[in-house]
């Protein structure tokens, strides 16, 4: 056992980890609206935990907290998250399907790009050597997995209340939802600071997990790694992003005896899922269980 | 700021922005008709600027698999820029082939088209990078033959360089603007372009094969993108099989700003963008990756059908 988690545990923590950023993008895209923005919060919530682990000013309030400072990095990480997407979503969220995507793109890189340029980030280097809150790597499962676990339940919850089914109408159909008395707007923005919430804890967990924060954490192309895990996953169940995180994330390491064909067999994978599994993977399995059922059914033969 | 100053600021800009401005186009015309964002045109830049590097000065490169291979010919630059362009478009079919046809048959999510596009544009970087590493090429400048690298124009105190490739660029770049739009406004083919993308349906009952347009829609698409690949390679040097990705999404700002669809408005888009970043003071030039960015999203709060993008009537 030992062995396994000294072997395994980045890779189980990164899966962890990698699940709930794909929930992060799971949340807009339950009302419909694909935003790309998750990597953004990400690093944002990376640089204010490792902001407020290493720079000096902050050293009165750590000598005073001890491992307290950790819970109170996560709280600010989602608050400034959810802040910024507050002001974020209200301006953006009036956009509509690839305008929404692009315009989160754009909040990405800028964000991306001031960062490679400030101070208090460390420039192009990033910051380095943040404390660590676990000695051991797979500890880290020990905060990412509660989380999970707490996402799951909230997802679930929240599917059967009535601020999940407000995001379905959404999601069916804006206008008709609109027609019906859903305030949009307001569900609409809710869902997309919940996501950005999300992805702030997540990137502030991650900042000792990884031990540097740099501009690389919050890419283009880790938004698309997100959207990719929920897409082929399945968009339409909670099980999608996870399955789809789990299975696209743990990719890399299984293919890594291919070395430099590893990114190739990565987009190849890509390209046929999103081909052959228009449903995800979840939907794929929901439609071979409704085929056996319906084959074992007495009524089956008959009609 | 000195006169001299203002005039090269904009004569770089009016370069690199017409460079941006056919390198969007090759998005607004996958728009048009499909309607959605062909991710992998990033990549398609890459290959471009391979293909030139590769044809023009006679080997693949000094990294990957193909490091120290000859390419048995040289060609001399305009022709290798053509032939490059011309391969890039015939990979731009294949993309449409592997990564949009199937995808359209079965009528799946357009969103799927985002991922499977973005799969190929990972399959085509890591594939070069594999075939020819991530070394940085730049063009040697005896492959313009015996024209002079710049010409320097001096009066009083002001100085203004113009650089060779820089007008080779402009040139290029009105001359193919041209052509195209020739093709578009006064051919068959480019009718029949302009109907489907006006709808897809009603043209295909008309009888225009739907299909076969859309494959011309992504070569043509492929040969601009490969084009302003070799272009800029020859301009600033090839930073790498990843350096297309970058360039991919600031010509997502210039069809943004531009109005997404709108051939003009790409044209503007571009040329905005590059003005604009060429007149980013120097002391700021580190955040001139974003200014295309700060653009984009500003216009998308503003006004997101763009400068010249036709309003679309919301049907119910």
């Amino acid at each position: 056992m030992e062995g396994f988690l000294q072997n395994y545990g980045f890779l189980l923590v990164t899966l962890l980890q990698q699940s709930l950023l794909a929930f992060s993008l799971y949340f807009p895209l339950m009302a419909g609206q694909l935003s790309l923005a998750s990597p953004g919060f990400y690093a944002l919530g990376g640089y204010i935990a490792a902001i407020m682990s290493t720079a000096p000013e902050c050293t009165p309030l750590r000598e005073k907290l001890g491992t307290g400072i950790y819970p109170l990095e996560w709280l600010a990480a989602g608050l400034i998250s959810g802040v910024l997407a507050l002001v974020i979503g209200i301006s953006a969220l009036r956009l509509r399907g690839i305008y929404l995507a692009l315009a989160t793109i754009a909040f990405v890189e800028i964000l991306r790009v001031i960062c490679l340029n400030l101070e208090i980030t460390g420039g192009a280097i990033g910051i380095f050597d943040i404390p660590q809150l676990f000695a051991e790597r797979w500890s880290y499962g020990l905060i990412f997995g509660p989380l999970l676990l707490l996402t799951l339940l909230f997802v679930y919850r929240l599917e059967n209340s009535r601020t999940g089914r407000a995001l379905k109408a959404i999601r069916e159909d804006e206008l008709a939802a609109g027609a019906m008395g859903i305030h949009t707007t307001y569900y609409k923005v809710l869902a997309f600071v919940i996501g950005a919430v999300l992805a702030g804890i997540v990137g502030a967990m991650s900042a000792p997990f990884l031990n540097t924060w740099n501009a690389r954490q919050g890419t283009f192309d880790a938004s698309i790694s997100y959207l990719a895990y929920v897409l082929i996953g399945g968009s339409r169940s909670m099980w999608g992003p996870l399955l789809g995180a789990v299975l696209l994330a743990s990719l890399p390491e299984l293919l890594r005896p291919l070395k430099d064909a590893r990114l190739i067999i990565n987009g190849m994978v890509l390209v046929v899922a999103s081909i052959y599994l228009p449903q995800g993977i979840v939907g794929a399995l929901g439609r071979l269980k409704r085929c056996v059922v319906k084959n074992t059914s007495p009524m089956g033969g008959e009609r | 700021m000195y006169t001299g100053e203002y005039l090269q600021n904009i004569l770089n800009g009016i370069s690199i922005g017409s460079v941006y401005a056919i390198f969007a186009l090759g998005y607004t015309l996958v728009f048009s008709i499909l309607g959605i964002i062909n991710f992998a045109h990033g990549a398609v830049f890459t290959l471009g600027a391979y293909l030139t590097y590769s044809l023009a000065v006679g080997h693949f490169g000094i990294g990957g698999l193909l490091a120290d291979m000859q390419v048995p010919f040289r060609l001399s630059f305009p022709l290798s820029l053509l032939l490059g362009s011309l391969l890039s478009g015939v990979f731009g079919v294949l993309i449409e082939r592997c990564a949009f046809r199937p995808l359209r048959l079965r009528g799946a999510d357009p969103l799927l088209a985002l991922v499977s596009s973005l799969g190929v544009a990972l399959v085509t970087i890591n594939v070069i990078q594999y075939l020819v590493g991530s070394e940085i090429y730049s063009f040697p400048s005896e492959v313009y033959g015996d024209i002079r690298p710049a010409f320097t124009f001096q009066r009083g105190d002001t100085t203004i360089v113009l650089r060779t490739v820089q007008l080779i660029i402009f040139a290029v770049n009105m001359t193919v603007l041209v052509l195209l739009r020739y093709l578009i406004s006064c051919t068959r083919v480019g009718k029949a372009l302009r109907a489907v993308a006006e709808n897809s349906s009603t043209a295909s009952l008309l009888g225009i094969n739907v299909d076969r347009f859309i494959l011309y829609t992504f070569f043509l698409s492929g040969f601009l993108g490969g084009m302003a690949g070799g272009l800029v390679g020859t301009s600033f040097g090839i930073a790498g099989p990843y350096f297309g990705v970058s360039y991919g999404l600031k010509g997502l700002a210039v069809i943004v700003l531009g109005g997404l669809g709108s051939i003009p408005g790409a044209v503007l888009g571009g040329m905005v963008i590059g003005l604009a970043e060429a007149f980013v003071p120097s002391d700021y030039s580190a955040y001139k990756e974003a200014v295309a960015f700060a653009y984009l999203f500003t216009m998308l709060l503003i006004c997101p059908r763009g400068l010249l993008g036709r309003a679309t009537i919301e049907k119910v």
